[in-house]
């Protein structure tokens, strides 16, 4: 039995060595996949991430904007990707962008609550202090209200980031490379299981690898939130999600409240990010 | 009566919360456990209930072990306040009320029933039935959180910094009621907190912990106030116990001065002459409600034939009630007042008389001692 | 726009809406492989969550466990599920059950320990049983949270059910596997249209429960203590 269960992921091993790169056919290797994927995932992020925050910020300025925004934002999560990459197909084709346009729109989604929130939540005292000591707005934003909502806005990256990475293996149903294509072309339609069992193992280690990437990068960037993150993480993810556990403070209004989650989230993983993600929809 | 038989608690990191507590809480009276933070004095309140088990020696009631007893049924029989009440958020006011009742299978119209009866006892509006905790005030989720021990009528009351969470202003209010509670109802309680006002206004007997987990000293407030044991407690009771200590002995007896009241259709000339050196004279009315003061140079500057009524008198201040309030009330009113003399008046108001500052001294100093 | 008035003639076709390929029969198949799969995945992930999330026991392996399923890509796990047991109803299930469990066991986990301690405590400084706390607070403080992870779960499940129909069940991802092979664009389009529709549909379904099984005092920002 053991024995067996050796063999066959020697087997597995073997296949995806001897097919890591194919001379014959360069764009159907292991390697042209992974690039692949690699690509429609974190275009996907990137774009996601690039229209969140001017979006978040915007909403944060003008607050009347923001529950319009946030009422479309749920309804566009309630849209599977799946679905979305059938009705992007007559537009777009086989371009990157039948796959990327959902799932920007998917990062988006789940990233600009994050944004929002993780602006609003610099306490009022702190920010009372920075305009006492005549700070202006821009300036209040770059030295006061950004270092506060990184960690939640990278939260919200995280949750994000694995999810689209995961998603991007469906993209090959509608003819699109990657990861998936890899487990499709070369492992359902062959009825062969070594490429498909290749093909999970590389989609989980990419999502762990920009997952791990993105807990250093927040660690860099807010050094001061580390200790306290470690020591707090039984608290839920980015901001709303707190405020939507029953027994939990409310959203951060009070200032008190607010600075709590600030020290509350920071450092969270993919996986509390079920309720990071999922949380900010339902306060609305 | 609840008994510590040198209980400890010892966690395996080496921390001592509790070191070998000796202690005896009489039934019917309220027991203050009073400390800084980390002094055991809640570890030792959670030992009653074996919400904490002594590492340690034994927790008795009534000369029965706790840890002989089920936990849960022992607690049922323990009523039970924590700071900020801990109501259930997904219950009513009512229904968080009638927890422990339904607990012990009374039965929802029952528990209900009493539940009512409850809130009038600690002052909540029947309108107040159906609300959910988040809609109360802090204050009145606490008064929530004490009808909620008191429902199945336990004998014990196990307090843990229940008025901690609330403003000065609502405390007080909380305190005067179960004050009055307690007077209803001769609860054994046990009372933890940091505040030694608290402490002295509530305590019928007042234990004072240490850091590391020590009794340093278990008294009655007054002895507490009057006796501190060492340099600990006297630092912890605070600098100014001389002037709470006051607090324990009635006004009532006190000298009181009636020749230095006058009506106010007095004459100057007359009063003065009758004043025999003390520089102020109290004017009152026909009834004997104060006027104010009048000092002794205004009496010799005025003609002699004025009467007190038309002079501009300084402001009476402050009185204090001769039957009811203590000596620090007597001398809170002398500090208060422009003359420096506090003014005794009855239950209706009426000056009795004067009490001048020797006199107070000599009061103050034959307490002291 | 023609592809606009396509897919209005291909909804408007009367032979669309009956027999074993008309949309109410495939929407059918595609509620009740979702519903079951959601279903299952409720028995396990709930008690489990509970169960961690009361004990404190093997929260971290939950979460760890939760984290690798969610990085999983799913056609991946259902087309060799399929490999294995062969075409059926029981890989999709499974495939179903893999990403519906995680973010119900999370969310169930992370809902029963973030009830306040001082809630627990003095719920078990009332004579509360371990049972009790569970069942009278833990469970129905941790219900929005439940609430919202079994969301999360069936919008997905409902979108993954497509792909049952490429291991050879029905459901609406019929309609798109098969305008795939006869290259009907209108087809695929409409089976896309019908999951959207689902989807939101589902969504709108836990608002509504959410209105039914959520006590009141819990509801959005309503805490204690405040």
């Amino acid at each position: 039995m053991i024995a067996e269960a050796w063999d066959w992921a020697a087997r597995v091993v073997e296949w995806g060595v001897a097919n890591w790169s194919r001379p014959g056919e360069p764009d159907r290797g292991v390697l042209p996949r992974l690039t692949e994927h690699m690509r429609l995932s974190y275009l996907s992020i990137l774009i996601g991430l690039v229209l969140a925050l001017p979006l978040g910020l915007a909403c944060v300025r003008w607050k009347p904007l923001y529950p319009p925004v946030l009422t479309g934002v749920n309804v566009l999560y309630a849209v599977p990707s799946i679905a979305l990459f059938f009705l992007m197909l007559p537009y777009t084709g086989f371009s990157d962008w039948t796959a990327v346009v959902p799932l920007a729109l998917y990062t988006l989604v789940v990233l600009l609550p994050n944004v929002v929130d993780g602006l609003r939540q610099v306490p009022d005292h702190v920010r009372q202090a920075a305009v006492a000591m005549g700070f202006g707005p821009l300036r209040r934003l770059v030295y006061v209200e950004t270092p506060v909502a990184v960690p939640v806005i990278i939260a919200g990256l995280r949750v994000a980031s694995v999810a689209t990475i995961s998603m991007v293996s469906v993209a090959s149903l509608v003819g699109l490379g990657g990861l998936g294509q890899l487990i499709l072309s070369d492992g359902f339609r062959r009825q062969f299981d070594a490429p498909i069992v290749v093909g999970i193992v590389l989609t989980v280690l990419l999502a762990f690898v920009t997952d791990a990437v993105l807990v250093l990068a927040q660690r860099l960037l807010t050094p001061w939130a580390r200790e306290d993150g470690g020591r707090r993480r039984r608290r839920r993810a980015a901001g709303p999600a707190g405020a939507d556990t029953a027994a939990a403070p409310t959203a951060p209004r009070a200032a008190e409240t607010a600075e709590a989650a600030v020290r509350r989230p920071v450092r969270t993983g993919p996986g509390t990010g079920h309720t990071a993600e999922e949380g900010r929809s339902w306060t609305s | 009566m609840i008994t510590f038989e040198g209980a400890a608690k010892l966690y395996p990191d080496g921390t001592v919360a509790v070191d070998a507590l000796d202690l005896t809480v009489e039934t019917g009276q309220t027991t203050v456990f009073v400390g800084p933070s980390g002094s055991g004095k809640t570890t030792s309140l959670r030992m009653i209930n074996r919400m904490v088990e002594p590492t340690g020696g034994a927790v008795l009631i009534d000369g029965q072990d706790v840890r002989l007893r089920d936990p849960a049924a022992l607690r049922r029989s323990i009523g039970y306040v924590i700071q900020q009440a801990g109501l259930f958020p997904h219950r009513t006011v009512r229904d968080n009320i009638a927890t422990v009742p339904l607990l012990l299978g009374w039965g929802r119209a029952r528990a209900r029933a009493r539940a009512a009866e409850l809130m009038e006892l600690v002052g909540l509006e029947p309108s107040q039935a159906r609300r959910y905790p988040h809609q109360l005030s802090g204050g009145q989720q606490q008064r929530v959180g004490v009808a909620r021990a008191l429902a199945a009528d336990p004998p014990i009351l196990l307090m843990d910094e229940p008025f901690s969470a609330v403003d000065p202003v609502v405390r007080a209010s909380l305190q005067d009621e179960l004050l009055r509670l307690q007077e209803e109802l001769h609860k054994t309680v046990v009372f933890v907190t940091h505040d030694i006002d608290e402490a002295v206004r509530l305590g019928d007997r007042i234990a004072v912990f240490r850091p590391g987990g020590r009794l340093a000293q278990y008294d009655s407030p007054e002895r507490l106030l009057a006796a501190p044991r060492d340099a600990f407690v006297e630092s912890f009771v605070g600098y100014d116990r001389g002037v709470r200590r006051l607090s324990f002995f009635p006004a009532r007896e006190l000298s009181l001065r009636e020749d230095v009241v006058f009506g106010d259709d007095t004459a100057a000339g007359a009063a003065a002459a009758s004043m025999r050196g003390e520089p102020w004279a109290l004017v009152v009315t026909g009834d004997h409600v104060p006027l104010g003061w009048a000092g002794a140079g205004q009496l010799a500057r005025v003609p002699a034939d004025t009467a007190l009524g038309s002079l501009d008198l300084a402001p009476y201040g402050h009185t204090f009630a001769v039957d009811t309030d203590s000596l620090r009330a007597a001398l809170d009113a002398a500090v208060l007042s422009p003359a420096g003399r506090a003014v005794g008046v009855d239950a209706a108001g009426r000056v009795v008389g004067v009490v001048s500052q020797e006199d107070l001294g000599t009061a103050l100093w034959s307490v002291t001692e | 726009m023609d592809i606009l008035i396509e897919l209005f003639a291909w909804f408007a076709d009367p032979a669309r809406w009956t027999g074993g390929g008309g949309v109410p029969a495939r929407m059918g198949e595609h509620v009740y492989y979702s519903l079951l799969g959601l279903l299952l995945s409720a028995v396990v992930a709930v008690p489990l969550g509970l169960f961690t999330g009361h004990t404190g026991r093997g929260g971290f392996l939950t979460t760890s466990l939760a984290n690798f399923a969610r990085a999983l890509p799913t056609i991946g796990v259902l087309f060799l599920i399929v490999l294995a047991a062969g075409i059926g109803l029981v890989p999709v299930l499974c495939a179903l059950v893999a990403l519906a469990v995680p973010p119900i066991l999370v969310n169930t986990h992370e809902g029963v320990r973030g009830v306040e301690p001082r809630l627990r405590d003095a719920a078990f400084g009332m004579g509360m049983r371990g049972h009790q706390v569970l069942l009278r607070l833990e469970l129905p403080v941790a219900v929005p949270l439940i609430l919202i992870g079994m969301r999360t779960a069936a919008v997905q499940v409902v979108a993954t059910a497509t792909i049952a129909a490429y291991v050879g069940v029905g459901g609406l991802g019929r309609y798109i596997v098969d305008g795939q092979a006869r290259q009907d664009l209108t087809m695929m389009l409409g089976g896309s249209v019908l999951v959207v529709l689902l989807a939101v549909l589902t969504t709108l379904l836990f608002a509504g429960l959410r209105r039914l099984l959520v006590a009141p005092g819990l509801r959005t920002g309503a805490v204690a203590g405040r």
